[in-house]
């Protein structure tokens, strides 16, 4: 029932956010020579953003404040995305109604990219195989993917966690406007580069940061952040599998408990658009604190609204591993 | 016992049995009035109320405990316009309630705030839905033993508790808020699947062996009680998700007493 209930609402809630936006969606006939992106969900919305300054307008498909796994697209965001020049998505599974969309779509003209292509991609956990998963992670690294295997269950989508794949993402993202609007070739080149040297930048703190801490697990609420672990050599243990929002089981709760007790874990994370419930009942029973480690798949309008970005949000994530791994 | 180890399962096993025990009682009344799917249709008219008090910055379960009350009266009034048809009243209030749940989310900025209203999750309960269901349990508990005739009399002749100077009308409303207070504490404690089949399934087994209205209470809750704590020990150790596990337990316990039943009689 609580199934049906979700699904109901969430068709609803996609139906009438939908509307609510659809005066953005519209704009689209509205042209002014500028390129018309649309972007999946939020990180890419970003990259995009900062890739294509003021010759794109880029359109965010996923709503704010809405988690992408639970998102559908509607009507009007298909009409839209017949007039569009460019489609940026994820892939790897992460938006599961692309396919479907893209195949219904008439528009061929219309660009489409998979912006996780070249990213290293790694296994998908399993709560089964909670031991031997670290060991298949660091095999799956060594040896290049086939992108045959790209929509497969078990590969992580989250790839955007980490800096390094996130710079990759934004890098297609520019060769993709660069092709669709080769004239201003130079403007998304310079765009890139600025924004590639703020990315190693920030790569880089998060090395030298957190290479100090002898502590290298963290429980999340969901595990969404295999490449950034990977990346800083860290291990999540995520209390409800890759898929957020689902209801925990027992063991699974008492796993995460006897685990944490285990390795003295000061802080359980959780997201800001998930349900904070489970998390927090978690923490009592270890006696630590929640805080949020943000998997940056959409912002809320306040975040938004204060200006913050992938970038921020990403130095905000380090300051709360900070505290969560010293001692 | 290790299963009592944590406080997370300690939690649940109190706010379970004390559910399991109030849920019943009430739907043994709900049962007899031919309204089994109130349960369902509070449980989501309450959603409603949760996005009403998230919009209006109200506490939501405050807000779904309106809401839930509302819905309530509102299924009283459209059965007594339409007696031969009571679910009909079901149907519409359920639908009117997921309706004014569904556009208003798209008003709410916060989906987690949402989610963590609307549905719960008998493993995750807070101090706070500890208390309440601590005191909700007392309360309906209580107004049951002291109304227990007069719903005895209602369930089954209304019209002739009235003739016998029953304050139809009034037990009908005590009861009706008690219903609605616990379906909107309980959902949102426990998720909707649990109250509603908690409102039923008891009832059902208890219906097979019960030979009075008396037993028929005792047995309700006694069964409760059991589904409650054979679908939580199952879940602790098998590793299955809880709601489920719970509900399911029920309904086998329902389909075995029907098949002895029948060699019973035999």
């Amino acid at each position: 029932m609580r199934k049906i209930a979700s699904i109901t609402l969430a068709m609803t809630m996609t139906v009438t956010v939908m509307t609510g936006c659809g005066s953005k969606a519209n704009q689209v006939v509205d042209h002014e020579g500028k390129l018309q992106v649309y972007t999946s969900f939020y990180p890419l919305y970003d990259f995009a953003t900062k890739v294509g300054g003021d010759k794109v307008d880029v359109v965010n498909l996923v709503p704010t404040g809405v988690e992408p796994h639970d998102y559908e697209p509607s009507a009007r965001n298909m009409a839209a995305l017949e007039e569009a020049d460019v489609f940026i998505y994820n892939g790897v599974g992460m938006e599961s109604w692309v396919d479907k969309v893209l195949s219904t779509l008439e528009n061929e003209d219309l660009l489409v990219v998979e912006a996780s292509q070249g990213v290293d991609f790694i296994e998908g956990h399993t709560h089964d195989h909670e031991e031997e998963h670290t060991h298949e992670e660091e095999h799956a690294h060594g040896e290049e993917h086939n992108h045959d295997e790209e929509h497969t269950d078990s590969v992580d989508p989250h790839v955007w966690t980490s800096i390094r794949n996130a710079k990759i993402e934004m890098e297609n993202i520019k060769d993709a406007l660069v092709e669709a609007d080769p004239e201003n070739k130079d403007y998304y080149e310079a765009n890139y580069n600025h924004y590639a040297t703020q990315f190693d930048a920030l790569d880089k703190t998060f090395t030298d940061t957190l290479s100090q801490f002898e502590n290298r697990e963290i429980i999340v609420a969901h595990e969404a952040f295999g490449y950034l672990c990977h990346d800083y050599d860290l291990t999540q243990v995520g209390i409800e599998g890759m898929n957020a929002d689902s209801e925990p089981d027992p063991e699974r709760m008492t796993e995460i408990i006897e685990f944490a007790k285990e390795h003295e874990i000061k802080v359980i994370f959780f997201e800001e658009l998930v349900s904070p419930k489970v998390a927090e009942t978690i923490a009592k029973e270890i006696g630590a604190q929640t805080m949020v480690l943000n998997p940056v798949e959409g912002l809320t309008e306040e975040q938004i609204a204060a200006g913050e970005d992938y970038l921020s949000v990403m130095a905000q994530n380090l300051e709360a591993l900070k505290k969560a791994l010293s001692r | 016992m290790e299963i009592f180890q944590y406080a997370f399962m300690r939690r649940a096993f109190i706010v379970g049995i004390i559910l399991a025990i109030i849920i019943p009682c009430i739907g043994v009344t709900v049962v007899l009035k031919r309204l089994s799917m109130m349960g369902d249709a509070l449980s989501h008219s309450s959603l409603a109320g949760v996005t009403i008090g998230l919009l209006l910055g109200i506490n939501p379960v405050l807000g779904a405990m309106i809401s839930c009350i509302v819905a309530a009266f509102g299924i009283e009034i459209i059965r007594k316009k339409i007696p031969q048809h009571a679910e009909i009243a079901i149907a519409i209030i359920m639908s009117t309630g997921i309706g004014i749940a569904g556009v208003l989310s798209g008003f709410v900025k916060n989906t987690a705030n949402f989610n963590s209203f609307l549905f719960g999750s008998i493993v995750a309960i807070s101090d706070f839905e500890l208390y309440l269901v601590i005191g909700i349990g007392l309360i309906v508990l209580l107004a049951f033993i002291l109304l227990y005739k007069e719903l005895f009399f209602m369930s089954f002749n209304e019209k002739g508790a009235e003739l016998a100077g029953v304050p139809v009308g009034l037990v009908n409303s005590i009861f009706t808020i008690l219903i609605a207070i616990t379906v909107a504490i309980a959902a949102r404690t426990v998720g909707s699947l649990i109250v509603s089949a908690m409102m039923v399934v008891p009832v059902a087994c208890a219906m097979q062996w019960a030979k009075s209205y008396r037993q028929t209470v005792v047995f309700s809750a006694l069964f409760g009680v059991c589904f409650m704590i054979v679908g939580l020990c199952l879940a602790y150790y098998v590793g299955l998700k809880p709601g489920g596990t719970i509900v399911l337990t029920g309904v086998a316990f329902f389909m075995i007493s029907i098949m002895i039943k029948k060699f019973y009689r035999r």
